[in-house]
């Protein structure tokens, strides 16, 4: 259990850098949060870098690299015009916390409890990782294998590189506490969450949305990459937001940042990219040219993964012939996504949220909103592309899904109604007088 | 508050009230508030045998076969369940996390069409609770239900 509580506070302490890099006025959980994402994705880069330049893993070799790093970037940093937030105000606690702390409490103990026990940690992101730990570096004989692509070879490697940098710290593979990494994404995405509605609200509707978001931000799978998915896929898009809404030019570069490694993260956080830019679009086309840095950190993937001819399942054999097949069963198919909906009723709450707040506060939350529904309409795509029974597909994999979109607009709803309870119409007013 | 602001229709902060409670309440997780205060023993038990429930010896067997080769041997898995998703599947992808740095190669895959080429090539069998003739392979170890078995 030390070495990942020690690789965990190691990520934080390698993020600060970059966390105040790009926004120098920082602080509280919003420092916290973004610094162990900021971490964990450069060790990523580490690990993989330090890989494709042929080198062989080692702890000294990676520690190495992170303090050289660490300081390049705080001192090239600190000799630039300092970049910052324009609005740091601070948190304050609030008597709901305790619930939201307790619901932390809960997961942490339940996400611990037992080495990590699902089907696709062992089959495909913890394999991944104990393979490239055996190599001392990525094995792209085993990803290219024919064997083995039961294990996704094409998925992105953020997660098992941050479980390699886990085992090095160890000295050898162990899946007993990795769970505990699932809990520091899970608390890095609440810190963001409330230390942004803390810019735009008071103490109530902040603390409420950190609670309502509290059992969003910490995944139900245990060891997959849902959870830094939704960590780093949810808190670029309410950087995003917070960056298009108030002009805030570090919410921006945080935003993009996170964007591109949650393209690192998963499939589906390289879709994210592609709907955030779609949002973009409609609502501010010119605004695209700020996700640069996204594009920049999935590129090195991507490139590798067409280098080595990884195989995307999904994309194997003819697509648009499925598509086609598929598309008369379109009733059926909506019908059956609508029956395997998980937390059905939740989710009416939200959508029934969104319709009653005021027009005027609907349209300020159009980049959510639409950013979700692409997310959404990509989702159910890959249902009619699959070369697997599609059924079986939506039964493994739409509360998955699901899961990864829910925080954002819940997010974004449970503020509006927080200011449509205090009586405000007006979006950029704050959700409540601040109670001192 | 800006001049311009004015306040909501009452029904419709009425009904944002009822519609932000409900949210929160439906996300609200009482097993995971609950949880800091239950007897989590029995949880944690039965999760750590999940993967292999009912087969608790087959993970003991890959463990000693680990023990017992070297990095980049080749191995192919023979366990009674020789159909993909009877079995074989489980048997296959659990190999390959415990054998990781071996290359397991499988006796079936996906489509259920055997590879007997990997069974002949392979240096090293692994066989769970199936007899396998030695023929001229040398048995290295026997033990938890199973055999090792390696290509002289």
């Amino acid at each position: 259990m030390t070495a990942v509580l020690v690789a965990i506070v190691s990520l934080l302490v390698l993020g600060i850098a970059a966390t105040l890099a790009l926004d120098r006025r920082a602080r509280g959980p919003l420092l916290l949060g973004t610094s162990f994402l900021y971490g964990s994705g450069v060790i990523f880069l580490i690990l993989l870098g330090w890989s494709t330049v042929g080198l062989r893993w080692s702890l000294v070799g990676i520690t190495i690299a992170a303090l050289v790093i660490w300081s390049s970037i705080w001192f090239l940093t600190n000799k630039l015009p300092r970049p910052a937030t324009a609005d740091p105000r601070p948190v304050r606690p609030h008597w709901l916390d305790i619930a939201t702390l307790l619901t932390l409490i809960g997961y942490a103990l339940y996400a611990t409890i037992a080495p990590l026990w699902e089907w696709d940690f062992w089959a495909i992101w913890g394999l991944k990782a104990r393979v490239f730990l055996e190599h001392g570096g990525i094995d792209w004989r085993f990803l290219e294998s024919q064997w083995n692509t039961f294990a996704h070879p094409d998925y992105p490697l953020l997660l098992p590189l941050n479980y390699d940098f886990v085992a090095l710290l160890q000295g050898g593979w162990s899946d007993r506490w990795l769970g505990a990494l699932n809990v520091a994404f899970g608390v890095a995405l609440l810190c963001i969450v409330r230390g942004l509605a803390s810019r735009e609200s008071s103490t109530v509707p902040a603390a409420l949305v950190t609670l309502t978001a509290a059992s969003l931000a910490v995944s139900r799978y245990i060891g997959l990459a849902e959870g830094p998915l939704i960590a780093y896929g949810a808190a670029a898009v309410l950087f995003l937001r917070h960056g298009l809404l108030f002009d805030d030019d570090a919410s921006w570069r945080h935003g993009a940042v996170l964007l591109g490694f949650a393209a690192n993260v998963k499939n589906e956080g390289i879709a994210m990219m592609v709907a955030v830019a779609a949002a973009l679009l409609v609502i501010k086309p010119r605004a695209i040219l700020r996700l640069w840095p996204a594009l920049a950190l999935v590129a090195p993937w991507l490139i590798l993964r067409t280098t080595h001819a990884l195989p995307t399942d999904i994309a194997t054999g003819s697509v648009s012939s499925r598509i086609l097949y598929r598309l008369p069963f379109t009733a059926e198919i909506l019908t059956f996504l609508a029956r395997r909906l998980y937390e059905p009723w939740f989710w009416a709450a939200v959508l029934a949220g969104f319709l009653i707040a005021p027009a005027v506060q609907r349209r300020r939350e159009s980049f959510v909103v639409l950013t979700t529904l692409v997310q959404l309409i990509f989702y159910v795509g890959s249902y009619y592309a699959t070369p697997h029974d599609a059924r079986w597909h939506v039964a493994t994999s739409w509360s998955r899904l699901t899961d990864q979109i829910a925080l954002p607009i819940t997010y974004v709803v449970v503020l509006m109604l927080a200011k449509t309870v205090a009586g405000i119409e007006s979006p950029d007013a704050e959700a409540r007088p601040e109670q001192r | 508050m800006p001049i311009a602001d004015r306040q909501t229709p009452t029904a419709r902060r009425a009904l944002a009230l009822i519609a932000l409670l409900a949210i929160v309440a439906l996300r609200l997780e009482p097993q995971l508030l609950r949880f800091p205060f239950i007897d989590r023993d029995p949880i944690g038990r039965g999760l750590g045998v999940y993967p292999d429930r009912g087969v608790e010896q087959f993970p003991r067997f890959l463990q000693a076969v680990r023990e017992r080769t070297n990095d980049g041997d080749s191995i192919v898995v023979v366990v009674p369940m020789m159909r993909w998703d009877d079995g074989y599947s489980y048997a296959y992808y659990r190999a390959s996390y415990f054998l990781a740095g071996r290359e397991v190669l499988p006796l079936v895959t996906s489509d259920d069409r055997a590879h007997e080429d990997n069974f002949r090539n392979a240096r090293y069998i692994a066989a769970w609770r199936w007899n396998v003739p030695p023929g001229n392979r040398k048995i290295v170890w026997r033990g938890e239900g199973g055999m090792l078995l390696r290509r002289e």
